[in-house]
Parts: structure tokens; sequence; C-alpha cells
């Protein structure tokens, strides 16, 4: 099989649950998109996986970039404190922020995939992965419209975003 | 490996979806131009040098087919035969050169995700369809991106084989 680690649609599928800073990110744009509605609720998640394919392809043809950990980690924070704060971004501004991370979170799939034995499978596998810890988090956004849900989404989005200072800690002390 | 069953099932996929945005009336000449284009193909045999060539050719088709999704007039009935022919063209040439005739044929039932996404579309409901069509781009723009790279990738023998 060449160069290749046994990496098909059950390691790309498996790749994003493989990190919880990675599921966290992933469920919030989600969480968030539901949180701001139309037309974000459906615009981030396709903003989301082409970017990543954007970050993917730096990560293959190894473009320098800022610590991917780093990136991720702000990402947890930042997703996780817009949903705790409930902010109102306009939607160029939360395209641009969904936008950014993104590429962090495909940089670090991208630098794994040219050595997976079936990379094709592989990417099928992550990105449906992905796929679907944002509808995950759309569904988890459902919770606004029961009473007091808000207050639960919310509250969720507050421990992603803490969650996210410790893996912002983390990355910066290692 | 790349080749098998994922390459043509992705292409088909793609072309389901966005025969799903065409009027019915198109299926029926789409499916039969798909069906025997792909029973034709299924018997055509390709020059090994064609390789690299045939699968980017297969995911430049996948991402362009699924991207129809996004076109703001539905699909007049000889783009949607067209565009079935050319799925059927590509897949068939790519199984050709790495796969086998049992992988064409477990491909082609993909394209029955018309169904369930054309039921979507008559709801009103567009976005989840253009959502997964956004994930199939993506997987295609990753698998022709790999051809360009200046590595072994994982599928190929390296030196020491």
């Amino acid at each position: 099989m060449g160069t290749g680690l046994p990496g098909g649609f059950e390691s790309g599928f498996i790749h994003p649950f493989s990190g919880i800073d990675h599921v966290l990110a992933m469920v919030s744009v989600g969480l968030w998109g539901a949180f701001l509605g139309r037309p974000l609720i459906y615009v981030l998640p396709v903003i989301f996986p082409a970017m990543m394919v954007a970050g993917a392809i730096m990560g293959m043809f190894a473009v320098p970039l800022p610590p991917v950990e780093v990136g991720i980690a702000l990402s947890v924070l930042v997703l996780g404190g817009c949903i705790a704060l409930s902010v109102r971004a306009p939607v160029w501004a939360a395209c641009v922020v969904v936008a950014i991370f993104a590429v962090f979170h495909g940089y670090a799939h991208g630098k794994e995939l040219p050595s997976a034995a079936d990379p094709v499978a592989y990417s099928v596998g992550f990105v449906l992965a992905t796929g679907l810890l944002h509808v995950s988090g759309i569904c988890l956004g459902l919770l606004n419209d029961l009473p007091r849900g808000i207050v639960v989404t919310r509250s969720l989005g507050g421990i992603i975003a803490v969650m996210g200072v410790w893996f912002l800690y983390r990355a910066i002390g290692t | 490996m790349r080749g098998g069953v994922v390459p043509p099932a992705l292409l088909f996929l793609a072309l389901g979806l966005a025969l799903a945005f065409s009027p019915r009336r198109a299926w029926g000449p789409s499916l039969l131009a798909l069906l025997s284009a792909v029973g034709a193909g299924a018997f055509v045999h390709v020059p090994q040098t064609w390789l690299e060539g045939a699968f980017f050719g297969c995911w430049v088709s996948v991402i362009a087919t699924a991207a129809c999704v996004h076109l703001r007039r539905a699909l007049k009935t000889w783009a949607a035969v067209a565009l079935s022919l050319n799925a059927a063209v590509w897949a068939s040439v790519v199984v050709s050169l790495s796969g086998s005739k049992l992988d064409l044929l477990k491909a082609v039932p993909c394209v029955l995700i018309l169904l369930p996404a054309a039921w979507v579309v008559s709801r009103y409901a567009s976005i989840p369809v253009k959502v997964v069509s956004s994930w199939v781009i993506a997987v295609a723009v990753l698998a022709a991106t790999l051809q360009l790279l200046p590595v072994t990738p994982g599928y190929l023998p390296d030196h020491l084989e």
C-alpha cells in the first residue's frame, strides 16, 4: 500500500472526534449559526468546509501558518464566547470569523492527508464528520425555542469558552 | 488506493443532487443517458497513461456537477442529459483504469439520492441539499489537489518498494 498509513473512511471520520477542541469548535459553529438565524444558520456550515479545504491545501503544501493549536484553541474560546454573550454579529463578520478558524482546523487535517492510504475515503470521512458536528450544533440550537432554552444554550457557550481558555493555556504553554 | 468505488460514487452523488434541481421531465432522459453510457463505458479500454488526467477530469466533473445546485434557474433537460453523459464517461474511464466493473455497478445507485433531495427541494428547503453539495465539492477539491502535491502520496509505492 505504498507509504500510506492505514487511513481510509474510518480514520477520516474518527479524526475530528479525536480531539475535544475540534469537536467543541465545530459544534459551536452550528450552535452560533442557530443563534444568528437565517442566512447564517446555513451559510456558516457551507463556509466552514470550503475554508477548511483551503486550510487543508495550505497544510498539504506546508505553507507556514501561526501555531495551529493556538488557532484551534482560540476558535473554541471565541465561538463559545460569542454564544455565551449572544453576540449578534453582522453576516460578513460572522463569515470572516468562522472562515479564519476553519483554515486552522483544515490545516491540521491537511498535513496528515497525503500520507493516508486512501486519501479520498479519508476526506469523505472527515468532511462528513465535520458536517455532522455542525448539524448537531444546529440541533442543540433548537433548544432556543423552548422556555429558558436560551439560558441553557448560552450556558453551554460559557462552558465551551472556559474550555477554550484551558486549551489556549495548554497550547501557549507547550 | 484512490480508485475503486468512491470516485464514481461521489460523481453520481453530485449528479443526483444536481438533478434534484431539474424538472421531473428531465429525469427520465437523464437517467436513461446515464445508464446507457455507463453500460457502454464498462466495456471501453483506456490506456494506463491517461490515469492522472482521468482522475483530474473526474474530480473537476464532481465539482462542476455539484456546483450546479447553486444555479439560479432550474437545469434544462438538455443540460441534465449532458451532465449525466459527462458523469458516465468520467466514471467509466476512472473505473476502467483503477477499479472493476463491479465498482461501477455499486456506484450507480448513488444517483438515487435524487429522490430524497428532490423531495426536500420541493418543500422549499433546498438548503440541506446545498450544504451536502458543498461537502462533496470539498472532498473533490482535496482529491484534485492531492494529485498536484510534490510528495509521494500514501497510495503510491515509495522508493523502498
